[in-house]
């Protein structure tokens, strides 16, 4: 709509320039290789910033006035290398520029990074703090969203300190992001990546036709039989990151008679390990799409996306570990009969199906309605190592059996365990050595010792000691939206969208494996009964289910816990658009409503009458709105504003303090209230292309529910603060602070500069309200006034300072390398809330712990902050044309000078007051339970090769 | 069609290539296969000889059994590279519901065993590889043995005596065989515990747990009362001989919260020492090893001592001898019963009244100091003696005060006390004034007496002496001796 700005100049300007209404400017765009048209080539006269689209026949034309005189016409489309015509523009004549060309981009940059991003997705423990928001960031073309990327996301840093669940993936408009999390799952979609480059991303908040939004972008991703090109592609990657080999294969018919249109595509991915030892990952995917153009006003799509997704999962370690084994050590795996086990796999097989319908009802409106239905499971299996059987005594029941923790890092195997005392003798140093001797050679996983405890259990009767558990999160879901998209005027236009989302969730315990055992008794091997004494007695506690209780499990068998979720979520969206001559604008504003409530299948037996059944429904309801402008101060110089506050409802996982045990919902749980603003200069000239973004925004009432095993909760007596808790923090204030610097610089045709930059500052604004709920003791734990001191604490997250410079060389002989050197610093060390709360102060007898010392604390509570590091990156590709045929390749090397560095790392709260943090932090040969971390991958590389036709 | 060709081509390469382990793993052989071993296997015996040959050395003496007081002795074994001896055992202990912690104790035979050691080691679990009643063969090559807390033990070599085998060197220390089979437990009674018979696996016939520890309101559990810490120590008594012994259980175990059955039966238990090696104990396995169900307790009769009696002082005494006792026919307390006195500790302990003698003379005596008991109520009961038909009759006795930390004897009288299965009453005799001694030795003879109980009327009466001194409390001895009732 920028036209209006013509006739606005001329209104101004009609004295001095002559323009004529009938100057055409109009052309065609065609594939390089194939000859095929390309629809969609955005198409701008640099000048003055007009812009068109190419229609289904590859062909454009301005509409309106033109300038005159000397034109650069900027010819661009994702996935394909943008040109640059020139061309004179003469009053009264026609301009026609038929035919031309572009190349379809064979960097393939996009094949990669969705790769990682979808596997650093299925590697997450949904801690949030190995989840990445760079997945959406790929289709964008912007400079410094493109660095964060390609180059930051190996190190999961976050644009703005925004996480996964800040941003909306869409497939053919309809909302994927889980009710559960938040956050996308990107392995649903993974290994179909030739038929997701049609995709559209919206920076930020700004206006985007399909959702409302969040903070951290959208990104619709199309997969329309139609809008494919006509063609096949067949692709072989080898790389040694997460998969070490992946073979792709697709077909896309184009528009045939009758108006048909179909798209098939498979791949698969496989690799016995990944840069992490032991990593298996084992993935089918399936596409398939079709379409009939009904007739002129309706279009009818059906797409099935399938990927199957099995992958050996790795784990945060401590620094002593990483000191002894490196950052490919993985202490989930071991051998067996000589084949590589992972004890943790993640296994995802949800497949999607959907049926969207295109209404053109006018010209100027279209309606696009949605439908989408997605089951199947995510299963996480992982080893069960409380196995009893019931002896029964007098008509008393009691379970004996039960085992250690198998895992090979387990502190007790470490040496800093045997070299803990305050006085070592000879004895200790044996002890560590010969620990530190079996760890270093040895250190994995024993599955054999499993299978022979079994053993010994089973000729003697008894179940299995060991199993295979696998958690189970079985959705079954049902969407629907239409979405509304019309131009009321030609300066103003009008989105809207509404949708319904329906969704089951089944969430259980599954017994995949026996190891071994004839079966698995089905209680609480841990349960106690709490000191004192209750009403309820040990054989009731225990109970996973007390309506059928001592049951023996066998393999496929529900166990453990069983509940639904069930949630409904209605909301609607609206939104215009204003384009007038200096100045782009839109508002818009949506409304939701959101429902979860928890359906207990099982009666637990620490939960008796809390734990079966339906329990209270959640309902939230939330709204927003957002407004923003661009001004052109000229074509080249723009000023860009966007800003909203909205409200978001809690997650399911932060709606329930321990949904597998019981009904109880989160005290003082509330929606999150968003508000941000972002205020950003963009340059750009036929060389340069800049922007310098300011960014704010603030978050309050957040929730976050976690889980872990502490051994000082204060104040429950002496050796009596053993728990396994879940603790749950409300009433979080964070604010995100910072600025964002993109440049890049074509300084010859071949070659072109780039840098990018982020400063910010992520932080806690207040101390956020904190309580622990147990089975170990009655009721909400909490510590002094309630509250845990993480005000001004940094929100753990990536580095919160990035910087890149690079260079790209792009040989007009078909070949391009490019190279990349990024600086990360500032990343902190996710902080215990448990130890920033009363608890740290406080004794067993609710006292104050003696001997404290406020400037020692002070130290013992520092957050800590990760060394700075630099990472180098290559890439670089070819391709020749050989009988109409495309043959190409694309490598990458990431972090060439195998730099060691830490993404990530939390505190452990197993430890959690002065005295006990203190002793442990002092030890001469080093913490037992010291923090966490997740380390960085050594040099890795990428290779793709593709023959397209 | 290219497409076809092309697709076909990737199907294959899908289908050949790109084989990942799938997750449907084979149950792997766990069979055990009989070890070969590089050395010789010498007998459990040869063990327990070096460490007496140690402790003959270390202290010069000449003795032919170990001296479990002996702490100090350690036998090292170091083959220099050679071959290691082996010694052979069987399994006795478990540690699957936790009562046992990072040690495993063995026996040399399944039945009727003769030795057993414990052998300790920093693995946890042990149940998941040595079952009850698997043989394992034991590398001595670096271990250590000699008595730690009163047990002999085998462990590593630390320096300082035995220590716990590290984990890392468990499979290069513990071979087992192939061979497994079923303990026959030994059976035993409280009374014949003895060091030579700790570390096996015993049964306990007609046992039943103290009366104080199951008859309240609710019995107590095993290990799960507010004040135990640690273990769970229970008073485990015999129906046989009376005699008891400490029940333990460890406050980790996962059967601490079962209550304690509160009949009488069999146990099948390792006999082991408490923390410090002072003490006998019992602990169990599991508590399928408590075979308690079902049969008759077997408590003392209680003893009614709510009354006091004074007859007041009276002029003259009668003469004719009711009782008399000087304890110079008794050879020792099994002869002192069979002549009709009665000798009981209420207390839940063993500690009762017994014979002594210094000089020629014979007498009774009661002496809390080293009796390792607590909570010693142990009563010397005379012979009945008729009180119906006399009058005047007077109670005489000499006794001697040693040691004197207070007063812990008191003098009882009843008349309907028939045995001690059977309740009765006792009323204080007020009159009977215990005379104080020294504090730090012995004291004299003293007469007591005369005590009036003419008014006391009964044609079966006893007198009793009760002795309440603690091993850890008031120690004071007594001996009593020429004790007479005389009346008209």
């Amino acid at each position: 709509m920028r036209k209006s700005f013509f006739i606005l100049l001329f209104a101004m300007f009609s004295v001095l320039t002559s323009f004529a209404q009938n100057t055409i400017v109009k052309g065609s765009v065609l594939d390089g290789t194939t000859g095929e048209p390309i629809p969609g080539v955005t198409i701008t006269i640099e000048e003055t910033g007009q812009v068109v689209k190419t229609d289904a026949n590859g062909e454009f034309q301005f509409p309106g006035i033109v300038p005159l005189g000397e034109q650069v016409l900027k010819v661009e489309k994702i996935d394909y290398e943008t040109k640059r015509y020139p061309i004179v523009v003469n009053e009264g004549k026609t301009v026609d520029i038929s035919g031309m060309t572009l190349d379809y981009d064979s960097s393939d940059k996009k094949d990669l990074f969705i790769i990682s991003i979808s596997d650093d997705n299925l590697n997450s423990e949904d801690d949030g703090l190995t989840d990445n928001i760079s997945g959406l960031l790929q289709a964008s073309r912007d400079v410094f969203l493109n660095a964060a990327a390609f180059d930051f996301s190996a190190t999961f840093f976050r644009p703005r300190g925004l996480d996964n669940s800040n941003g909306k993936v869409l497939i053919n408009g309809i909302e994927m992001n889980k009710q559960f999390s938040g956050r996308p799952q990107w392995g649903n979609w993974g290994g179909v990546n030739d038929v997701q480059r049609n995709q559209e991303f919206t920076m930020g908040m700004s206006a985007n036709d399909y959702t409302f939004g969040d903070l951290a972008g959208s990104n619709n991703i199309i997969m329309r039989a139609s809008k494919y090109r006509k063609g096949g592609r067949v692709s072989f990657a080898s790389a040694n990151r997460s998969y070490t080999g992946r073979v792709m294969g697709s077909y896309n018919s184009g528009i045939l008679k009758g108006g048909w249109s179909y798209s098939v595509l498979a791949s698969r991915r496989y690799g016995a390990e990944g840069f992490a030892d032991g990593t298996l990952y084992d993935s089918n995917s399936f596409f398939a799409a079709v379409e009939k153009r009904i007739n002129d006003k309706h279009s009818l799509n059906f797409t099935i996306i399938y990927a199957q997704n099995r992958r050996g999962r790795s784990t945060a370690i401590t620094q002593e570990v990483f000191n002894l084994k490196g950052n490919t050590y993985n202490p989930l795996w071991g051998e067996q009969d000589g084949e590589i086990r992972n004890s943790r796999v993640r296994e995802i097989s949800e497949p999607i199906f959907m049926l969207n319908h295109f209404w053109d009802i006018s010209s100027k409106t279209k309606l696009n309605t949605n439908v989408a239905y997605q089951f199947g499971s995510i299963g996480n299996t992982r080893v069960d190592n409380g196995g009893t059987r019931l002896v029964d005594f007098n008509g008393q029941s009691s379970y004996v059996g039960g085992a250690r923790n198998p895992d090979p890092s387990y502190y007790q195997n470490l040496p800093s365990y045997h070299l803990r005392f305050p006085n070592l003798t000879p004895y200790n140093y044996q002890q560590a050595y010969l620990s530190e001797q079996e760890f270093r050679n040895d250190g994995q996983f024993d599955w054999n010792a499993l299978y022979q405890g079994n053993d010994i259990a089973r000729n003697q009767g008894g179940n299995s000691i060991y199993a295979i558990q696998e958690d189970r999160n079985d959705d079954t879901q049902f969407s629907i939206n239409t979405i509304l998209d019309t131009e009321l005027t030609d300066r103003i236009r009008l989105n809207a969208n509404l949708s319904y989302r329906n969704l089951k969730s089944e969430n259980f315990a599954e017994l995949k494996d026996l190891l071994g055992g004839t079966g698995f008794l089905d209680v609480d091997f841990f349960a106690q009964e709490t000191a004192g004494g209750t009403a309820v007695s040990l054989e009731d506690l225990a109970q996973s289910d007390t309506n059928n209780p001592d049951r023996i499990v066998q393999e496929g068998d529900r166990y453990k816990y069983n509940y639904d979720i069930n949630a409904e979520v209605i909301s609607a969206f609206t939104q215009a658009q204003f384009k007038y001559t200096k100045i782009d604008f839109y508002v818009g504003a949506n409304f939701s409503q959101t429902s979860y409530q928890r359906n207990g299948l099982y009666e637990n037996g620490n939960f008796i009458n809390n734990s079966f059944g339906k329990g209270k429904q959640l309902d939230f309801s939330n709204y927003g709105a957002k407004a923003g402008a661009t001004y052109k101060v000229t074509g080249r110089h723009l000023i860009d504003v966007n800003t909203s506050y909205f409200t978001k409802a809690p997650t399911i996982r932060n709606s329930y303090s321990n949904a597998r045990q019981n009904n109880n919902t989160v005290t003082g749980l509330d929606s999150e209230i968003t508000q941000a603003i972002d205020l950003s200069y963009i340059y750009r000239s036929p060389i340069v292309k800049a922007r310098l973004t300011g960014f704010y925004s603030g978050f309050e009432n957040g929730t976050d529910v976690g889980f872990y095993f502490t051994e000082d909760l204060a104040g429950l007596g002496i050796d009596q603060g053993d728990a396994f808790v879940q603790e749950v923090t409300t009433n979080i204030g964070r604010r995100n602070i910072g600025v964002e610097l993109g440049i890049e610089a074509q300084i010859t045709p071949t070659i072109k500069l780039k840098g990018a930059a982020s400063f910010g500052q992520y932080t806690f604004t207040n101390n956020p309200n904190l309580y622990l709920t147990s089975d170990d003791f009655e009721g909400e734990l909490t510590f002094g006034d309630g509250t845990t001191n993480l005000k001004d604490l940094h929100v753990a997250g990536g580095p919160e300072r990035a910087y890149q410079i690079g260079f790209e060389y792009r040989d007009p002989d078909y070949w391009w390398i490019g190279a990349t050197s990024n600086f990360f610093s500032n990343a902190y060390v996710d902080a215990s809330g448990l130890r920033r709360s009363t608890n740290f102060v406080t004794d067993y007898d609710s006292l104050p712990i003696n001997g404290y010392d406020e400037d020692i604390a002070r130290d013992l509570l520092q957050q800590e902050q990760f060394d700075g590091y630099m990472l180098v990156n290559i890439v670089g590709g070819k391709s020749w044309r050989i009988d109409g045929y495309y043959l190409g390749f694309f490598a990458t090397v990431n972090n060439v000078f195998n730099e060691s560095f830490r993404t990530g790392g939390f505190e452990q709260s197993r430890l959690g007051t002065y005295d006990r943090v203190l002793e442990d932090t002092s030890r001469p040969n080093g913490e037992v339970f010291g923090s966490r971390y997740f380390f960085g991958n050594g040099t890795t590389y990428y290779l793709n090769v593709y023959v397209r036709f | 069609m290219n497409l076809n060709k092309i697709l076909l081509l990737l199907l294959s390469v899908v289908v050949l290539s790109a084989c990942v382990q799938d997750d449907d793993f084979e149950t792997p052989n766990v069979t055990i296969i009989e070890p070969i071993l590089e050395g010789p296997v010498v007998t459990m015996g040869s063990i327990v000889g070096d460490l007496i040959q140690q402790q003959n050395e270390d202290d010069n003496l000449e003795n032919e059994v170990i001296n479990f007081d002996n702490e100090t002795s350690v036998v090292i074994y170091d083959f220099e590279g050679g071959n290691s001896d082996f010694i052979a055992g069987y399994v006795i202990s478990s540690d699957e519901g936790g009562n046992f912690f990072e040690e495993m104790i063995i026996q040399d035979k399944l039945e009727n065993p003769t030795i057993g050691v414990k052998l300790l080691i920093d693995v946890n679990p042990l149940f998941t590889r040595y079952e009850v009643g698997r043989k394992i063969y034991i590398k001595l090559d670096g271990l250590a043995v000699g008595i730690t807390n009163g047990l002999l033990t085998l462990g590593t070599n630390s320096g300082g005596g035995p220590d716990k085998i590290p984990a890392t060197l468990e499979d290069a220390t513990i071979f087992r065989s192939a061979e497994t089979g079923t303990l026959v437990p030994l059976p035993l009674e409280i009374i014949e515990f003895a060091n030579d018979k700790t570390n096996l696996f015993i049964q306990l016939q007609n046992v039943q747990f103290n009366r104080d520890e199951v008859l309240g309101e609710e019995p107590n559990t095993f290990a799960a009362e507010p004040l135990d810490e640690f273990d769970g120590e229970r008073i485990l008594e015999s129906c046989i001989t009376g005699s008891s012994t400490i029940f333990s259980t460890s406050t980790f175990a996962d059967f601490k919260s079962l209550l304690l059955p509160t009949t009488s039966g069999s146990m099948n238990v390792i006999l082991t020492k408490n923390f410090f090696g002072s003490e006998f104990n019992v602990s169990i396995n599991s508590p399928a090893d408590v075979n308690i169900d079902s049969g008759d307790r077997c408590d003392p009769a209680e003893f009614f001592t709510d009354t006091t009696v004074n007859c007041d002082d009276m002029t003259l005494p009668g003469s004719n001898l009711l009782l008399s006792e000087d304890f110079q026919s008794y050879s020792d307390t099994g002869e002192l019963v069979a002549g009709g006195w009665t000798l009981i500790n209420i207390g839940g302990g063993s500690y009762t009244w017994g014979l002594d003698n210094f000089g020629t003379n014979n007498y009774v005596i009661a002496n809390a100091f080293n009796s390792d008991e607590n909570n010693i109520d142990t009563w010397l009961i005379s012979p009945a003696f008729d009180l119906d038909s006399t009058a005047e009759d007077v109670l005489n006795f000499d006794i001697q005060t040693n040691f004197d930390g207070g007063e812990v004897l008191a003098v009882y009288i009843s008349t309907n006390f028939i045995d001690i299965e059977t309740d009765s009453n006792w009323s204080l005799l007020e009159d009977a004034n215990i005379p104080s001694g020294p504090s730090g030795g012995f004291g004299n003879f003293q007469a007591a007496g005369p005590i009036n109980t003419s008014c006391i009327i009964g044609s079966s009466a006893r007198i009793a002496f009760r002795y309440t001194g603690s091993d850890s409390g008031i120690t004071t001895r007594y001996h009593l001796d020429n004790i007479e009732i005389t009346g008209n």
